[in-house]
């Protein structure tokens, strides 16, 4: 029998504002327990929400670059439950009213351009944490208001590869939105998962389960890959699927039960009473919309289309957003995209994954990269020179045109002197010149080398296979 | 010699004439405090080094002691709600209205009793037992804000903050023989007054006169960046523009709520309230209003009520402030908690609620009352076209009694137009005020004058225009 | 119509909180009252048709929030009032689903 696969996707992202949703508590990850709270956060008797603007600002730019209809007016509602780590008592979200509805994202699988629906964006608040022991349970409320945007896929993902494609554009887009740093093992960017599988041309949707508390991209992936499997076998073997909220273990690659669905829980939704319906200034709004930083799949283009880099080496960069921004002041500044996407991705990528460090660690800067890359150009040094340089820049931290200069790294380019060595290298070898009247051309690049190893490595390359060249051709 | 039983304004004016000085009104207060708690049993915590912060001499309320209904958080002081599951909560933020207050140099000297977490109307449903009324000791205070009123009415302090959502603050005023004032919704910042149902909530001020009520007012009005609801309006000098003029004045009146009155009595202070201001040149016109919407007043103030109380007092769980009992897993801890921690009224109210919102029952509970409420407010608001302002009486009678007060407090369809209407005002966040307007059995009773949304001045202005005619202001009953 | 007094014991259970036999018989009492008056609410003409009212009136152009760190509490405050804490933190019996 023929399964087809559904998947919907629900993804909670942490605002990076200075402040919660709902209050002046600040937005800090990693502080002491219980040190980045405001009355509000505590649900105090008598506090009141009062809604950040930087939030919205961020939610609706992620509506716009999700391709989504903005709700201009903002109602908020209250989810009505009990849970240590819920305060008050309840979470005021937009359960009716989602600031952004009915948008998109473009995946390309196995190059083919798809396009997921998004169902809604809404904005609401986080909850507390929760540290578990054996015997009792620790609250620390740093967490609890931290502004967050839901966003709910339509069931347009039929493969765990899909899914995981749908979570990392969407990542890579809120990233350069510079609205959260979406980091799935901070906890910034949550992920949950609800998958069926129903005989194919079957009209009605199987049963879902639902997997939760995925904490990386590839585990996305391979816990879809897992539940789809278990619940061919269950049905396959005359079992039933049933509602249930299932984890990923990550030693086992399994998904594991953490609860049975017992039916629906009743959150007795109604509007929350302390936020008058918000209507936005739509001027403000339209400057919001229309001034988003460049997104990946622009930049992807550009790099493209503009400053002639591969596909291969442009989505490289874009897909690593710190590397990139890395890029885009070497480039910038070197004026040679080329190079410094060469540069970036083989030398400098290679030190920081052999050190395990990360970019802000490297003693050079990305200007002393861009200079390299411009003495380069310029032909103050030779390519060989340019990577020992490096080598010394990335050791010390000394910058290139210093380096240059204090190992007498300095390329040679004027003819006098090139010529001098060329008929030197020439009357030693009288031989290589019969031999390359002869025909054989390539005897050349053996002569070359002989006039670089006379300039101790600082003759101009290209300059001496001219010269020699020249001179054999007389 | 006893000060603190006259006008604001003559306190004021002794105190700037340096003939007196806020210690000794400290002291007068606090003396009376503790001398009437035993009989009244008013007060959840009297303070005895109260602080002041008075820096404007000119301004009337400097020096001036008050007492604050125990749903305002005060930081450091103890606040209960009148509450056990708050018996031992201490705040540590202060509720706008106390920063005002402290700034306009008032002193607080006691946090008063209410009916628990303001859910009640008698006064008698606090933790620590019912507030007696200083006319008659074996009657109700009214509530919820009833030592509040209580504390006033008894000559304690000038003023007292109380809160209303359903009529809390207006109709103790009126069993109480002095002025209680409900502004317009958002006048006031909420922020720090413990929630009931937050669309229909309201600070209210007690006094003996209008005047007072106006300076009070003129201190606490104003936007708050810490409450969404608060309105941005100009600042007002209520009590310098008062009008107390009723020439031309276009006073309404409704039949069907003048005839539920129960005691017949109250319907002849109210006609001759009628005649008074007549006399004084106001026009008065009677309108209609479909009895149905009348009647629909009480079920629809519950159910909104009720279901916006159940989810604001959802906070209460023991886990971070309050009493927390013992249980094996956490939940049994909060169950006992909760269980001990509310009263049995409070917690019918919130089954009530939770009901009421349930997602089958919504549309039909919950979205309809909702919806009547809309109709209860524009009837008012097209009244409002073609008048000033509507007065009725605050009560069909007197206070009750206390014993049977929770009969009283069981829902009943007695009385259901006469007790309940003015919770108009809550629905419509319409000014509203009640003033004194007569004595049944030397019981006071008093009328009501609300208007519509931002008429607050003029709300006032035809009080004291009332108040004036009618002669009676600055009440006091002492107790012995 | 009449509430069960299971209905009810769900209600408080949601809610929380235990109620004795006495207080549901109350409340069974108080909830005739209300559901026979909302259902009177039922017989005003057209009554579905109007928009439910949720605030008294509504305000326009009123100021969202600057998103600026106000009132940080001393985790000390934050604690005070906790019947039970540990390691800076509100400590509760392990909490489990």
């Amino acid at each position: 029998m023929e399964f087809v696969t559904t998947i919907g996707i629900e993804i909670h992202v942490e605002l990076n504002t200075k402040t919660k949703m709902f209050s002046g508590g600040p937005n800090v990850y990693g502080s002491l327990p219980n040190t980045n709270v405001n009355p509000i956060d505590m649900a105090f008797p008598g506090i009141m929400p009062v809604v950040n603007k930087k939030a919205v600002e961020y939610a609706l730019k992620a509506c716009k670059a999700l391709n989504m209809s903005i709700d201009e007016t903002l109602i908020f509602d209250r989810k009505n439950y009990f849970y240590p780590d819920l305060p008050k008592g309840y979470q005021i979200t937009q359960q009716y009213h989602p600031i952004g509805s009915n948008g998109y994202v473009e995946i390309n699988v196995d190059g083919v351009e798809k396009k997921i629906g998004i169902e809604r964006l809404h904005m609401e608040e986080d909850t507390a944490k929760q540290l578990h022991y054996p015997d009792y349970t620790l609250i620390n409320y740093n967490r609890c208001g931290v502004p967050l945007c839901e966003i709910v896929s339509k069931p347009d993902i039929h493969s765990g590869k899909e899914a995981s494609l749908y979570v990392e554009a969407l990542r890579s887009i809120l990233l350069y939105l510079g609205i959260s740093d979406c980091k799935m093992e901070e906890g910034s960017m949550r992920c949950d998962v609800n998958v069926s599988i129903a005989p194919k041309g079957s009209s009605k949707l199987g049963t879902k389960t639902e997997i939760k508390n995925l904490n990386s991209i590839a585990n996305v992936m391979k816990a879809i890959d897992f539940e789809v499997e278990r619940q061919k076998q269950l049905i396959l073997t005359g079992g039933v699927v049933e509602q249930e909220t299932r984890r990923f273990d990550e030693a086992t690659k399994q998904t594991v039960l953490m609860r049975k669905k017992t039916g629906a829980v009743d959150y007795k939704y109604f509007t929350e009473p302390n936020i008058m319906p918000i209507t936005l200034d739509h001027n403000w709004v339209n400057d919001i919309i229309n001034n988003l930083p460049e997104l990946p799949k622009q930049r992807k283009e550009r790099y493209i289309n503009k400053l002639g880099l591969s596909e291969y080496d442009a989505s490289l960069l874009i897909n690593n957003k710190e590397l990139c921004e890395y890029f885009e002041n070497v480039s910038s500044k070197s004026n040679n995209p080329k190079q410094s996407a060469n540069w970036i991705i083989g030398n400098v990528s290679s030190i920081l994954n052999k050190e395990n460090i990360s970019l802000s660690s490297l003693k050079f800067t990305s200007d002393d990269l861009s200079n390299l890359i411009i003495m380069v150009d310029k032909q103050e040094i030779s390519t060989k020179q340019a990577k020992e340089i490096f080598d010394i820049m990335n050791n010390t931290g000394k910058k290139p045109s210093d380096i240059a200069k204090e190992s007498n790294m300095v390329q040679i380019s004027d003819d006098s002197s090139i010529k001098q060595w060329v008929k030197e290298v020439l009357e030693s070898n009288p031989n290589a010149i019969e031999q390359y009247k002869a025909g054989k051309t390539n005897i050349m690049g053996f002569l070359v080398g002989q006039v670089i190893k006379k300039s101790l490595g600082k003759a101009n390359p290209g300059l001496v296979s001219k010269i020699v060249k020249e001179e054999l051709d007389k | 010699m006893s000060y603190l039983d006259l006008p604001i304004s003559k306190i004021h004016e002794l105190l700037v004439n340096d003939k007196i000085t806020y210690q000794d009104l400290i002291k007068e207060a606090l003396e009376k405090a503790h001398k009437y708690q035993p009989t009244l049993n008013l007060f959840e915590t009297i303070i005895d080094n109260p602080s002041f912060n008075g820096l404007d001499k000119s301004n009337p309320l400097f020096g001036i002691p008050y007492v604050l209904k125990d749903n305002f958080s005060t930081k450091g002081i103890l606040t209960t709600g009148s509450s056990n599951i708050l018996k031992d909560y201490v705040p540590v933020y202060d509720a706008t209205v106390v920063e005002k207050l402290r700034n306009s140099g008032a002193i607080l000297v006691g946090k008063t009793a209410l009916d628990e977490l303001a859910l009640g109307g008698t006064g008698t449903n606090g933790h620590n037992g019912p507030v007696h009324n200083p006319y008659n000791l074996d009657r109700q205070s009214g509530g919820s804000s009833g030592g509040s009123v209580v504390a006033v009415s008894s000559g304690i302090v000038p003023f007292a903050i109380g809160s209303d959502t359903g009529d809390s603050t207006r109709k103790p005023a009126a069993f109480n023989g002095v002025v209680g004032f409900k502004p317009t919704w958002g006048l006031i910042s909420r922020y720090g007054l413990f929630p009931f149902a937050t669309s229909l909530d309201h600070v209210g001020i007690f006094t003996r006169n209008v005047l007072d009520c106006a300076y009070v007012f003129e201190n606490l009005a104003g936007y708050d960046s810490k409450d969404m609801s608060s309105a941005n309006t100009i600042k007002t000098q209520y009590s310098k523009n008062l009008d107390n003029s009723l020439k031309g004045k276009k006073i309404g009146i409704i039949k069907e709520i003048n005839d539920s009155m129960s005691n017949s009595l109250v319907k002849d202070n109210m006609s001759g309230v009628i005649s008074l201001i007549k006399n004084q040149g106001c026009e008065v016109k009677e309108f209609n209003v479909d009895e149905r919407l009348l009647r629909a007043i009480l079920p629809v103030y519950l159910v909104i009520s009720c279901s916006e109380a159940t989810s604001n007092d959802a906070c209460l769980d023991g886990i971070r402030y309050g009493i927390r009992e013992e249980g094996e897993t956490y939940i049994k801890s909060i169950i006992n908690t909760r269980t001990k921690g509310f009263s049995e009224l409070v917690k019918r109210r919130f089954v009530i609620g939770s009901y009421c919102l349930k997602a089958e029952n919504q549309e039909k509970l919950f979205i309809r009352a909702q919806k009547v409420r809309r109709l209860i407010v524009d009837t008012f608001n097209k009244i409002f076209e073609e008048c000033d302002c509507v007065i009725f009486p605050a009560s069909g009678d007197v206070a009750p009694l206390i014993k049977g007060a929770s009969d009283d407090e069981k829902l009943s369809s007695k009385y259901l137009i006469g007790e309940n209407h003015l919770a108009i005002a809550n629905f419509g966040g319409f000014p509203s005020i009640t003033i004194p307007s007569g004595f049944i059995n030397e019981m006071p009773i008093g009328i009501n004058i609300t208007g519509k949304c931002f008429d607050d001045q003029k709300v006032l202005d035809i009080a004291s225009g009332i108040e004036n005619t009618l002669g009676l202001k600055d009440l006091v009953k002492e107790v012995k | 119509m009449k509430i069960s007094k299971q209905e009810l014991n769900e209600l408080s259970n949601n809610l929380l909180f235990d109620m004795s036999e006495k207080e549901y018989e109350t409340l069974q009492e108080e909830f005739e009252v209300i559901l026979e008056q909302m259902d009177l609410i039922g017989e005003i003409e057209n009554i579905d048709d109007v928009k439910p009212m949720v605030f008294p009136y509504l305000i326009k152009g009123h100021e969202l929030r600057e998103d600026e760190v106000d009132n940080i509490l001393s985790k000390e405050d934050v604690l005070k009032n906790a019947k039970d804490t540990m390691m800076d933190m509100i400590k509760v019996k392990k909490v489990v689903g």
